[in-house]
């Protein structure tokens, strides 16, 4: 036999794309070529199949072997997950195995010199591609790919393991672990923050109705502390969000807890040298998903927000506004998810004590210091909160205060209460679903109205107040009306940062 | 402005690095300029043409030792400066005059109270001396501004700079630069062209201290610009005065220092009228705090807060209650003036209710039984 086909997929942002692996055996000089635009890491795969067919006994053809890669569209081919399917052409030319049986599988991993199988990025995206038939894959994998694509998917630990399975492929199946997938366990929680009323409240806000949270506070005030404790109040993700956290997650080869799928809303937070292509996504061949798709339908947790480059802060606006980003390189582009919720910490001050008194700096040093974050970032926090560092009687007498649970609980219910109410959460109420959806007291317009005339809200900020006031009216048991109090309570949550240039 | 070739001379021979203060001012005490120019075999009439044209350019009047307008105040003064500028009258120096100053990281409640006292005094005809500088210095010239504005009487101000007069620094004070030239005077003893350097301040400090009848230190660090005048003054034996603050704030560390040390408390425009020799409490009304009255859960906020700065999370654990209410009593409050934001820190602005402001008012308090003063 000459010529044999087998079937992998190759990956690009979180999709993967079929790949039909064309071998040919031919007359000729012994040699070895692969076609089909491959990328480095698939030129180097000529090698690894070489020595993984001899270590495992295993034929290798003298002759001359030519390889396809065929694909619909016009990227470069990559990844050393078609190794196998590589190697097992080999072997149906050599008629090892007989083309009608690989003809009913997929074939996805890398292969070790020695013949084993390894685990490659992107496994549930490639999975999902080849959708008409069974994979192998590394069985170090196989548990994490199985939650998603449940039994079309085995594991096998080498090729030698892949051959003789092929000879009865009719009863190769993997028993799928029981129990793989444990509830979620937080190792923080919410009552460990003693002190920190305010925060507290604007972090139950935050995850009830999605807004995007800045603390503002020195060095030591928990600030950290209290954004880690963000995803234990988070409403768990639904299935929806779960396949596409954990598609996002396998494509940047990024660990899954328990080895299965993500369930909880997941915790980004890159360190401020982050580098733009990692924060967007990029930088590869199959265009890596960066942070910012990572933390889709979690928390993206931005610490020291002023050491950021202005750029990398700056890349964050369309994905914000959007929710998704578009990479796009000279090849080809994708569009990576990217709707995760901002939390940012930073000092008030370039001291960083910003307490009025202790503070050693002026107004102009302020005002310097957060020159460097834009407005229109900045103005992307609904809530901006200042934290101080606990009195020490607060750390010492207080009773433990509330646990995550309870104040999940209370999100929870508020986020039902508004998706049931507007389809979308407060945070993205646009200006005519505002009107209809969260309609002010007179009261509440009357306090509105004083503070955009003495010039202490802008236009925009007035929309941003009026959606926390949303969900702070909905986490108090208020779905209809939103009253004076509550829009009370959303100013008091939006510090003003520039010292303004006060009227005496 | 007319300005004469003996205040030309005395200009350039200023602004030549070769000629110090102290042997300029010995030179003047005997000669006048043109003696002087000669005498030490100057004749340099590129300077000279430069300087007329500066002086005359930024309306820079000259006065020097010897000279008919050479203030009085500064007469009998040991350090006297040999030759002083000024952009304005220098008539207006004849007025009752009081220096304040402080730190230039001013608290919120250190603004109001530097504006407040600029604004009381100046409707009380003194003169309110000042180092244009940020923060205290600026707020207090504010506050007569705002006097000035609002259509009363006000002493003229009195600014002495560190640069020369046609170089305004700080920058963002360039408004109320001109705007006390224009009402009052501006003085520098350094010729024009002269950058701020760091060295002309505390020398500045001697001639602010030296003007001043009173000194008054409204919020100062333990170390700074402000105890440098205050050492100035304290060597001439003029009275200082100092605004109490919270222990808690560092930047009444200074001014806190002075009254332990037994300065006379400031808490109103009426101690320094005392101190002045004008007790005018008999003959002018009590300053009227228009801010109604807060009470209940309003009041335990003020009091809470005090004289600190507390953020929304510090105010909710000291009086033990909910974000909602607290934000909603804090809102009222900053709407009747009473609190003011800086960066979500809340400070108390002006006197708290129960001293208000001007110290002693038993007369505007209702005298009931329970009254037993």
């Amino acid at each position: 036999m000459a010529f044999a086909l087998a079937r992998s997929a190759s990956l690009l942002g979180i999709h993967g794309e079929p790949v039909d692996i064309e071998v040919h055996v031919g007359a000729g000089l012994p040699g070895f070529t692969i076609v089909g635009q491959p990328d480095e890491s698939c030129r180097e795969s000529r090698d690894r199949v070489r020595a993984a067919l001899l270590s495992s006994a295993l034929p290798w053809p003298n002759r001359r072997v030519t390889i396809n890669l065929s694909m619909r569209s016009t990227v470069k081919r990559g990844g050393s997950g078609l190794d196998l399917a590589i190697a097992v052409g080999l072997l149906v030319v050599q008629e090892v195995i007989p083309q009608e049986t690989v003809d009913r599988f997929g074939f996805l991993a890398e292969l070790g010199l020695d013949g084993s199988l390894r685990s490659v990025p992107g496994l549930v995206p490639l999975v999902a591609a080849i959708d008409d038939r069974r994979v192998v894959v590394a069985e170090s994998a196989h548990s994490s790919v199985s939650v998603v694509s449940g039994d079309r998917v085995v594991g096998a630990r080498s090729l030698l393991h892949v051959v003789e399975s092929l000879r009865d492929a009719e009863s190769w199946s993997v028993p799928r672990l029981e129990g793989s997938v444990e509830a979620p366990q937080n190792d923080v929680d919410l009552s460990d923050v003693r002190g920190q009323l305010a925060a507290r409240r604007a972090l139950e806000i935050a995850a009830a109705g999605a807004h995007h949270l800045l603390l503002v506070g020195p060095p030591g005030a928990g600030k950290s502390m209290l954004a880690r404790r963000m995803p234990s109040i988070m409403p768990p993700l639904d299935a929806e969000q779960s396949l596409q956290s954990t598609i996002i997650h396998s494509a940047a080869h990024v660990s899954m807890p328990n080895g299965g799928g993500v369930s909880q809303a997941p915790f980004r937070a890159p360190h401020h040298s982050v580098s733009l292509t990692a924060m967007v996504g990029g930088g590869t061949s199959s265009l890596r998903p960066g942070e910012i798709s990572l933390a889709t339908n979690g928390v993206l947790f931005l610490d020291e927000l002023g050491e950021f480059a202005p750029s990398v802060l700056d890349a964050l606006r369309q994905p914000l506004e959007e929710g998704v980003v578009r990479v796009a390189r000279a090849r080809h582009s994708v569009e990576l998810p990217a709707r995760f919720l901002l939390v940012a910490a930073t000092n008030p001050c370039p001291c960083g004590e910003g307490t009025p008194g202790v503070c050693v700096c002026d107004d102009r040093m302020r005002m310097r210091y957060f020159r460097r974050f834009s407005g229109p970032l900045l103005d992307r926090f609904d809530l901006r909160v200042a934290v101080t560092r606990p009195d020490v009687g607060d750390l010492l007498d207080t009773a433990p205060a509330e646990s995550s649970n309870e104040v999940a609980k209370r999100v929870a219910r508020a986020r039902e209460t508004s998706l049931k109410r507007n389809g979308v959460t407060n945070s993205s109420l646009s200006g005519e679903l505002l009107d209809r959806f969260a309609p002010l007291s007179v009261s509440a317009t009357q306090l509105l109205r004083t503070h955009l005339e003495r010039g202490a809200l802008s236009g925009r900020g007035f929309h941003r107040i009026r959606r926390v006031a949303r969900t702070i009216a909905d986490l108090d048991d208020a779905p209809k009306v939103v009253d004076e109090e509550h829009v009370a309570a959303a100013l008091a949550l939006r510090v003003q940062l520039q010292p303004a240039v006060r009227q005496w | 402005m007319v300005i004469d070739e003996e205040q030309v001379m005395a200009c350039a021979m200023v602004a030549m690095p070769s000629i110090g203060q102290s042997r300029l001012g010995g030179l003047l005490l005997r000669q006048t300029p043109s003696q002087a120019w000669k005498a030490l075999g100057l004749n340099d009439d590129e300077l000279l043409a430069r300087m007329e044209v500066a002086l005359e350019h930024h309306r820079i009047g000259v006065t020097y030792i010897g000279h008919q307008a050479y203030p009085v105040a500064l007469q009998a003064d040991p350090a006297r400066p040999a030759v002083l500028f000024h952009q304005g009258s220098l008539e207006h120096l004849a007025h009752r005059r009081v220096g304040v100053i402080g730190t230039r990281g001013a608290t919120a409640s250190g603004r109001y109270m530097a504006s407040h006292l600029g604004f009381d005094l100046a409707v009380n005809d003194v003169s309110v001396v000042s180092g244009l500088a940020r923060g205290i210095d600026a707020w207090a010239h504010r506050g007569v501004m705002v006097a000035d504005s609002r259509g009363q009487r006000i002493a003229p101000p009195i600014a002495v700079v560190a640069s020369g007069l046609d170089v305004i620094y700080p920058r963002d004070n360039a408004e109320l630069w001109k705007w006390v030239a224009r009402e009052g005077v501006v003085l520098s003893e350094s010729p024009p062209g002269t950058a701020p350097e760091a060295f002309r301040f505390p020398l500045r400090n001697r001639i602010l201290a030296a003007l001043s009848e009173v000194l008054v230190v409204v919020e100062s660090r333990e170390k700074g610009g402000s105890m440098i005048t205050v050492s100035e003054a304290m060597k001439r034996d003029i009275t200082v005065m100092a605004v109490p603050g919270s222990p808690r704030n560092s930047s009444s560390a200074g001014s806190n220092l002075l009254l332990q040390q037994g300065c006379a408390p400031v808490v109103g425009v009426d101690d320094v009228m005392v101190a002045l020799g004008l007790d005018h409490r008999r003959c002018h009304p009590q300053i009227y705090d228009s801010r109604p009255l807060p009470a209940d859960f309003d009041l335990r906020i003020i009091e809470a807060i005090g004289r600190e700065a507390l953020t929304l999370d510090q105010v909710m654990m000291r009086i033990g209650s909910d974000l909602v209410p607290t934000a909603v009593a804090l809102g009222r409050l900053e709407s009747h003036g009473w609190l003011a934001n800086t960066g979500g820190w809340w400070e108390v602005l002006g006197q708290l209710p129960r001293e208000r402001y001007g110290g002693n008012d038993a007369d505007t308090l209702p005298l009931t039984g329970a009254h037993d003063r």
